[in-house]
């Protein structure tokens, strides 16, 4: 028997999904981290990314910082955070922060700071504030570009969460450091497949969410 | 037309320095109530820098501007912003937002319910000439001309006394552009605002200027005052030249044709039975319109036609135009009424001439 087949043969077998750990409470696990550090990440990332689009100066650090935080090895950066603050929560989620900041932040800068800076002069000079003119005209504009970057960090932290097991917690990882450690290839076969199929469902989910929040007027199709 | 118009916007002492250079210096200006005053001048004079002072889109470095005897820096500037209107170069559409959500965006900005802002802005649509099935379309889905009339139609929202326009129609192409001057002035007619409106192009400043300030380089004013006195006397060697060569053309603009002789159609004038644009022969159609010129076998389409009330100008290229030499004159119904001699016209742009400077005939 295959690889491939004995895989199959553990999605079909009732008993992997159910129980401790089974694969729905790690899917639970796996959606639970994944969302706690795209919310850390998101409230860091997204007004930065807006405020300096909106500002239309400092986009040179913006692309320095996020180029800088995608060179960081992330299981590099899980090593050394559980070195220096212990075991537990803290560590795997300061280090997927900074891998899904990267994204969020050139989405937010980028989607603002390509409004047509026309629009942004007329909507100034009909008598906007700038609070306005951020949240009436930039941010519905960028929501396209915005949405880009969100998706961008999703699959990213969707996939990188898996290290969370390294350090003993849960998510689908568990499979892939659990099969590896007693040379059941086939677990690890289906922890990439479960990973991979959890990050398209959410880019559908997500994708929605971005038709529904845009314009019709901002595209060109019509 | 009020002769001596209250002033609406007033510039005392305005400088705009920047870091390197300055923009406007020292600008003393007084912009007459109800009447388009129009900023014309090569680029880099200052036009639109003094344009975007009047509601602070610029802050001046100096000097104070009064609109309706006001400091416009007596309240904040998104409020004085929202009391006047402004349409520019590219409409600037919100590009997520409907044509009339667009139109409606002062009206809402003020408080207006979504219903009343919609009311509001097909009401508008009809004013500057948009049919109203575009109020649910998006900018990207106008014309260039169509784009420029929802701008227009947004500025118009403030329903404010001052309307600011910075070249408005240098993007849309010569037809739509003519349309869109045409329209202007039968809006201004209509509405009686006070219109600053800033252009590079002197034919327009004339066109629809009742005064005309003049920028010349290094944001002074070079000359202020109607069309016809600048084209008539320009201040000096600066005005002269941009003006232009064709401002004695231009001039004859300002002068009337109603004098002109006007020779019948049937011929038989003081000098006796010849019809004297012989052998040529004017074409008309069924309704006593003039359809060309007939020479011989040959029949040649006409020139432009002299309408009743016309200038100078006019009958200068009704003349000019025409293949026999003689222009075609109108009445209107568009019937052909007569014929003008090239010679008339001359002496006509003479007498204009001599009269103008006094000198006898």
């Amino acid at each position: 028997m295959n690889v491939l087949e004995q895989t199959w043969k553990w999605f079909a077998d009732p008993a992997s999904w159910t129980g401790a750990g089974g694969i729905w409470s790690r899917l639970v696990e796996h959606l639970g981290y994944s969302g706690l550090v795209l919310l850390i990440a998101a409230v860091i990332a997204l007004p930065v990314g807006v405020l300096v689009g909106h500002r239309r100066s400092g986009g040179n650090v913006v692309v320095g910082v996020a180029g800088a935080l995608r060179a960081l090895p992330t299981l590099g950066l899980l090593t050394l955070f559980a070195l220096w603050i212990g075991l537990g929560l803290t560590a795997p989620v300061l280090a997927l922060v900074l891998l899904a900041i990267a994204p969020l932040l050139t989405g937010a800068y980028a989607g603002v700071s390509a409004v047509d800076p026309v629009v942004v002069d007329a909507a100034r000079a009909q008598g906007l504030t700038e609070w306005q003119i951020l949240t009436r005209v930039e941010l519905p504009v960028a929501v396209p570009v915005i949405f880009g970057g969100i998706r961008n960090a999703t699959l990213q932290v969707i996939a990188t969460v898996t290290i969370m097991a390294y350090i003993d917690l849960g998510g689908l990882g568990r499979f892939l450091i659990d099969g590896l450690a007693v040379r059941d290839y086939s677990r690890m076969v289906a922890s990439m497949i479960l990973a991979a199929a959890l990050a398209l469902v959410l880019d559908a989910v997500l994708a929605g969410a971005q038709k529904l929040l845009s314009s019709p007027g901002l595209s060109k199709e019509d | 037309m009020p002769e001596t118009a209250a002033t609406a916007i007033e510039f005392a002492g305005v400088t705009k320095r920047y870091e390197s250079a300055v923009a406007v210096e020292d600008l003393d200006l007084a912009i007459p109530a109800g009447l388009i005053t129009t900023f014309v001048g090569p680029s880099g004079c200052g036009k639109t820098t003094s344009l975007r002072m009047i509601n602070r889109m610029v802050e001046a470095t100096e000097g104070t501007i009064l609109i309706q005897g006001e400091d416009n820096r007596d309240r904040p500037a998104h409020e004085l912003r929202r009391s006047m209107g402004y349409v520019m170069q590219q409409a600037g559409l919100m590009p997520h937002r409907t044509v009339a959500d667009n139109i409606a965006t002062v009206p809402r900005l003020k408080g207006a319910s979504r219903a009343d802002g919609r009311a509001r802005a097909l009401e508008l649509m009809d004013t500057v000439g948009l049919d109203r099935k575009l109020a649910k379309r998006y900018p990207a889905q106008l014309s260039g001309g169509q784009a420029q009339r929802v701008g227009v139609a947004r500025a118009l929202a403030a329903d404010s006394p001052i309307l600011l326009m910075d070249e408005p129609f240098s993007a849309v192409d010569p037809v739509v552009r003519t349309d869109l001057q045409n329209e202007l002035v039968r809006l201004h007619e209509q509405l009686e605002r006070t219109i600053v409106f800033v252009t590079h192009d002197i034919d327009e400043a004339v066109a629809l200027g009742h005064r005309i300030a003049v920028f010349g380089e290094g944001g002074r004013i070079a000359q202020f005052g109607t069309p016809e006195e600048i084209l008539r006397a320009p201040a000096d060697d600066f005005v002269a030249s941009f003006v232009g060569r064709d401002r004695g053309l231009r001039r004859l603009t300002f002068a009337s044709g109603q004098e002109l002789p006007m020779h019948p159609l049937e011929g038989g004038t003081a000098s006796g039975l010849e019809r004297p644009w012989a052998p040529w022969e004017l074409l008309l159609d069924d309704a006593a319109r003039p359809a060309g010129w007939r020479f011989g076998e040959r029949e040649v389409t006409g020139g432009t036609l002299f309408t009743p009330g016309g200038s100078l100008r006019e009958a200068l290229d009704a003349v000019l135009s025409s293949p026999s030499g003689w222009g075609v004159a109108v009445d209107d119904a568009g019937r052909a009424a007569g014929l003008i001699a090239s010679d008339d016209v001359m002496a006509a742009a003479g007498r204009e001439r001599r009269s103008r400077y006094g000198v006898g005939e």
